[in-house]
């Protein structure tokens, strides 16, 4: 499904990813985690095409696409999906309208009929019951004066809505209560199937318990330096990052 | 404009003899001015050289344009609004619906309007100002030839009535000048929306006045839309005077012309008078969007708002004048001013001069003006739904400026605004 190989990013000139590499095979989910600043953000930004991040070396293949050449609502369209770290507030512009417009591009690119008002209305009600979240959500701006959990939950609710291919997750499980990660572990793994590959970027073991991934990644300095099973998560929770860093440097 | 061409002055009805001296005056301030030129603060960002230099000529009353009430249907706010229509400067009764007016209230044209209308609607604005930047008012005074006399009774309540302006281009440029009255009695209430379009390719001017008085606890909701030409010249002063408890809703959407200015005068002249000033300027190609505004505190208690908001494209220019004065005596005023711009072009400009005189120490006074281009975050977020770029785009900037239409009042104006902004969002660079 996702293939990365020897990536290198720089934003303003300053290399952030460098040389990572990363295999996301079909219906699997996979964890990235890593300290403050070692570039897991950067990696979910390049992945969903944000202008600024250049890919200087290496290459994205999703599928048969090197996503590396397109734009971002392109890759939106072939289903990626990005749940980003800090949600963006767009005072104006109404969740459902915009939301409606978005499920209705990615229908057009599949060649599928576009929804109206009534069929949109009726899938975002059954999604947000799912996630245990209120329809007043629908008419109100996009995450304006959401709390920080409001907001992880409607990316959720987004990411339910357009049914990617591929998820980026991150650190979605920031900022909510125990009930939400409950909640929102459980949006995630009714959407783990075949056809499906899912990122988690996250600082807390605790998400892993109720979303189990495949396979732990770990990121240092803009590379994967370690990568192994669930019990991998366990480890750095008891040790922290000190031993990988220094494995990382050592290498 | 051939300045002598102007002495002649068109009569208006049976022009009476103190009304002649009015306008012969106005011609002679206009003579020795010329047109106003950006050495006059006033004018500082607008220049008019374009327009001094087009040669107009104005409609003889024998010229009729065909038009059809199904010609004009598109820009009707309700089918059942009370209607005034003027073709090129000259009031059409044919076209317009005026048979429904209650008694105690009266629409009329310029020609039927009586000795007290037209001492109102020549009365020297009462915001203060300076008479060399107002020579276009005078040329209006010495050549109306048209216009809406809105007069509602005591108590009336009349909603909505629109006047509606089109211009229909023919031959050598043309030029219309305007005269509205709308006045407003004790405790009335009224929605009037002036409509300018244009049927027809081609440069024209409309160079229209119009004359506001809101009495003590009238409320007189105002709109405009000015949609005219790409070719045309729109230049329009509004002067309101309101009177104690008086409330005044102005919104604006000026989305056409190559060159226009929309100017605001409004003097709270009564106690705890309430005036909330809002508008919209779309700018695209070449275009030059002007709104000026002066808001004047003379009595206590007073409350005043000014929310404008603009959005330039390509080559564009707008430019925000903004004055807010409170005089000694206007204590426990409320006097607020915002201003926003959105760049989306590096071509695109945007001139904002706010200016705040206040010369009472117990108010409440502020403003802000913010100019910057589409947020890169909130771009960024949409198009990673999916969301192409013009889809983006036009998504952000009608969310920009669907804040002020929220705030019109009345389903049937904000669908109207609403519908003229979509068209522009729609126009995707060319109009
Ligand atoms: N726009 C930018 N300009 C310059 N440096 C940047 C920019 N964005 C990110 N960086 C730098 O890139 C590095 C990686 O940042 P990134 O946000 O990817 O880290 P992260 O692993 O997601 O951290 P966290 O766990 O705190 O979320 C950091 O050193 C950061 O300062
Ligand atoms: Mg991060």
């Amino acid at each position: 499904m996702l293939k990365i190989q020897d990536l290198h990013v720089h934003i303003e000139g300053k290399e952030i990813l460098r040389g990572l590499d990363l295999e996301l095979p079909d219906g699997e989910v996979h964890a990235i985690m890593g300290p403050n600043g070692s570039g897991k953000s950067t990696l979910a930004y390049t992945l969903a095409g944000r202008e600024g991040y250049d890919v200087t070396q290496g290459r994205i293949l999703f599928d048969d696409l090197d996503l590396t050449e397109m734009e971002p609502e392109e890759r939106a369209r072939e289903g990626v999906f990005l749940a980003f770290q800090y949600p963006v507030e767009i005072p104006g512009v109404v969740n459902a309208n915009f939301l409606k417009s978005s499920v209705n591009a990615l229908r057009k690119h599949r060649g599928e009929k576009e929804l109206d008002a009534m069929e949109f209305l009726k899938l975002a009600r059954q999604k947000l019951k799912l996630l245990k979240m209120n329809e007043e959500l629908l008419s109100r701006p996009i995450n304006v004066g959401f709390s920080g959990g409001e907001k992880k939950r409607n990316e959720i609710f987004q990411m339910g809505m357009l049914e990617p291919r591929l998820a980026v997750l991150d650190e979605t499980d920031s900022g909510l209560d125990i009930d939400a990660l409950k909640i929102v572990a459980d949006g995630v793994n009714t959407l783990r199937g075949p056809g499906r590959s899912i990122l988690l970027i996250t600082h807390y073991q605790r998400l892993l318990d109720y979303i189990v991934p495949d396979k732990v990644h770990v990121m240092v300095a803009g590379r994967i330096v370690r990568s192994g099973g669930k019990e991998l998560a366990l480890e750095l929770e008891a040790r922290g990052y000190a031993d990988v860093v220094k494995a990382a440097a050592a290498a | 404009m051939n300045i002598d061409a102007a002495i002649n002055l068109p009569p208006i009805g049976n022009t009476p003899a103190w009304l002649a001296g009015v306008r012969q005056e106005a011609i002679e301030r206009f003579r020795q001015t010329g047109f106003p030129t950006p050495r006059l603060e006033a004018w500082k960002f607008t220049n008019l050289s374009a327009l001094a230099g087009t040669s107009f000529r104005e409609a003889s009353p024998a010229e009729v344009p065909e038009l059809t009430r199904a010609d004009i249907e598109p820009y009707r706010l309700t089918p059942e609004c009370h209607l005034v229509v003027f073709v090129n400067g000259r009031f059409r009764a044919d076209l317009s619906d005026l048979d429904r007016i209650p008694d105690g209230s009266r629409v009329v044209d310029l020609s039927q309007a009586d000795e007290a209308d037209l001492r109102l609607l020549t009365a020297v604005p009462t915001v203060e100002g300076d008479a060399r930047a107002r020579v276009l008012a005078d040329l209006n005074t010495a050549r109306m030839t048209g216009g809406a006399v809105v007069h509602l009774g005591r108590g009336a309540v009349l909603d909505p009535v629109q006047l509606l302006f089109v211009g229909r281009p023919e031959g050598e440029p043309m030029a219309f000048h305007l005269r509205n009255l709308i006045q407003a009695e004790a405790g009335s209430s009224a929605t009037v929306l002036e409509s300018y379009v244009s049927l027809g390719k081609g440069p024209y001017w409309t160079n229209a006045v119009t004359r506001v008085v809101v009495a003590p606890n009238a409320v007189l909701r105002h709109y405009k839309l000015q949609a005219e030409g790409i070719e045309a010249f729109h230049i329009a002063a509004i002067s309101a005077r309101l009177e104690q408890e008086a409330s005044y809703a102005m919104f604006a959407a000026s989305l056409g012309s190559r060159l226009a200015r929309h100017e605001v005068d409004v003097d709270l002249a009564g106690e705890r008078a309430e005036a909330k000033l809002s508008g919209a300027m779309l700018g695209r190609d070449a275009q030059h969007l002007d709104t000026t505004v002066r808001v004047e505190h003379s009595m206590p208690g007073g409350t005043s708002s000014q929310e404008f908001k603009s959005v330039v494209d390509d080559r564009a220019h707008t430019v925000f004048q903004g004055r807010i004065h409170v005089a000694p005596d206007a204590q426990k005023t409320d006097a607020q001013q915002v201003n926003r711009s959105l760049l989306l072009s590096p071509q695109a400009n945007a001139d904002a001069k706010p200016e705040l005189i206040i010369l009472a120490d117990d108010v409440k006074c502020s403003h802000g003006a913010t100019i910057g281009d589409l947020d890169e975050d909130a771009m960024f977020y949409l198009r990673a739904r999916g969301l192409d770029v013009p889809e983006a785009r036009a998504i952000l900037i009608d969310a920009f400026v669907a804040e002020l239409i929220e705030h019109i009042g009345g389903d049937e104006p904000r669908a109207y605004f609403r519908r003229a902004v979509d068209r522009w969002l729609a126009g995707g660079g060319r109009s």
